[in-house]
């Protein structure tokens, strides 16, 4: 009973998300609970190699010598880092993953093991790399836009990625792919521009949006326009008031009121554990104190304490990253009637 | 080395003890460029050091070199120096790069929209 009222809610949750991928997720967190675990990942984020062929201004995960740049995790690796974590979602990162010689074998054996998977991509290869897939509703190509033709380009330092992103974003829409976008806001950016983006973003036939404020990483080249936690709440308080119905975010609605200041959270650095060339990285996917060689040492050998909001540790004061909070919004939903019944409302709400 | 941001590319330390040894070698963890090891048995090891363990035994770090697929693992008490001796790729000198150019850009649209007013009789 309890299982079928949930399914329903998620249904009506995420109305553009696959039927199969809504339970899979659903009943995936509630055996969590049920067994009372209380540490659990969400997402696996899978960077299968650093390589980019960009140079993002807020982006710090790039910035290696060549040695390590030219380093790629082997499909059987990734397969086995899936395995050992057995999140059930899997996101593809890094990098550009459409980079790696071998993604299309990666992406099929994850497909084997009915991982969903958000393959992130800046597109500027998608057109080109598309007849490596096929349809299928365990893959999902999650394209990285921050904006409108202006804006993305200048967030990317490139120009001309926009169209190029926009070209593959049709082509992969045209020939039954699911498709999401993920988009990154920084200080500075006017929050009309951000709406009128989410409705031509839409019009490109997309499944939903993805927003997240960008972290501030510590490597990234531009350390002048990451958003502070009150101005963060600010902006997507703007960005999201009189919220379009044509709108549809790939996102929890109780993030999406989080990112607005309407709840407190703190961070769940668990819930979307990274694994890339170097291992397992402690503590999350934004910050790296360190790596462990397998799953169970990085659960059991991080001093969880000693991050998130709450911690106080400098690192994570002005962090609202998805990465981080999706899982908190998640796990309150699921961990007391009066989370379910924000959701419920939050949802309704949309 | 101090709190304030310090350009390490090129620069040497010798350890002359423990806590100053942490020191670099936390340092060195940072530093997203290779760096070089110098052993008491008076061998050189140079890579990528993307792992350390500090302030819990066993002591040691982990690089990743260069034409070497697994990493190594070095206790810290077999270290003497290090040398951070790759370039800095987060030294963001892309960026500022990109930003000058784009700059440089907006200056010449400014010219360019300014002459074409005063061509146009619509600026003194």
């Amino acid at each position: 009973m309890a299982l079928t009222f949930f399914l329903f809610f998620f249904i009506l949750l995420f109305t553009m998300v696959p039927l199969s991928q809504v339970w899979t997720v659903a009943s995936y967190v509630i055996g969590k609970k049920l067994k009372g675990v209380k540490r659990y990942p969400l997402v696996l984020m899978l960077e299968p190699l650093f390589r980019c062929n960009l140079a993002c201004a807020g982006c710090g995960k790039i910035q290696y010598p060549d040695h390590i740049l030219n380093r790629r995790l082997t499909p059987e690796q990734c397969w086995a880092a899936a395995e050992e974590c057995g999140a059930p979602i899997v996101s593809i990162a890094g990098g550009e993953p459409l980079v790696h010689k071998e993604i299309d074998r990666i992406v099929e054996g994850l497909i084997r093991m009915k991982r969903y998977i958000y393959l992130c991509s800046n597109a500027l290869l998608l057109k080109k790399r598309l007849d490596l897939f096929k349809p299928s509703k365990y893959l999902t190509f999650s394209i990285h836009l921050d904006g409108l033709k202006e804006e993305h380009d200048e967030s990317v330092c490139r120009e001309g990625v926009y169209e190029t992103a926009v070209e593959g974003i049709k082509e992969a829409v045209k020939r039954g792919f699911r498709v999401t976008i993920n988009s990154t806001l920084f200080d500075g950016v006017n929050p009309e521009r951000v709406r009128a983006f989410f409705d031509e973003a839409m019009r490109l036939g997309i499944e939903g949006i993805m927003v997240s404020p960008g972290y501030s990483y510590q490597k990234a080249p531009d350390q002048e326009h990451f958003l502070q936690r009150n101005k963060t709440k600010e902006l997507f308080k703007q960005i999201l008031k009189d919220r379009k119905k044509s709108w549809k975010f790939n996102l929890s609605p109780l993030f999406l009121e989080f990112l607005q200041g309407n709840i407190e959270y703190d961070c769940t650095p668990w819930g979307n554990p990274t694994y890339n060339v170097f291992g397992w990285q402690k503590p999350c996917y934004l910050l790296q104190d360190g790596y462990a060689k397998s799953f169970k040492e990085l659960m059991e050998s991080t001093p969880w304490e000693k991050y998130g909001f709450r911690s106080g540790n400098p690192k994570c004061a002005n962090c609202m990253v998805h990465s981080g909070y999706e899982a908190t919004a998640v796990n309150d939903t699921f961990g007391s009637w009066r989370g379910f019944a924000k959701t419920v409302k939050a949802t309704l709400s949309l | 080395m101090g709190k304030e941001k310090k350009v390490l590319s090129g620069e040497k330390y010798v350890f002359s003890n423990d806590s100053q040894k942490i020191e670099i070698l936390e340092a060195a963890f940072d530093y997203r460029g290779d760096v070089t090891l110098e052993l008491v048995q008076g061998q050189t090891i140079e890579g990528y050091l993307f792992n350390r363990q500090l302030t819990k035994a066993p002591f040691f770090v982990e690089m990743l070199l260069p034409g070497e697929e697994s990493a190594r693992r070095i206790p810290i008490e077999e270290i003497c120096a290090v040398t951070f001796s790759g370039k800095d790729p987060a030294d963001g000198k892309s960026y500022e790069a990109w930003k000058a150019k784009k700059e440089k850009e907006r200056r010449e649209e400014a010219k360019k929209i300014e002459s074409e007013m005063k061509q146009a009789g619509l600026l003194d």
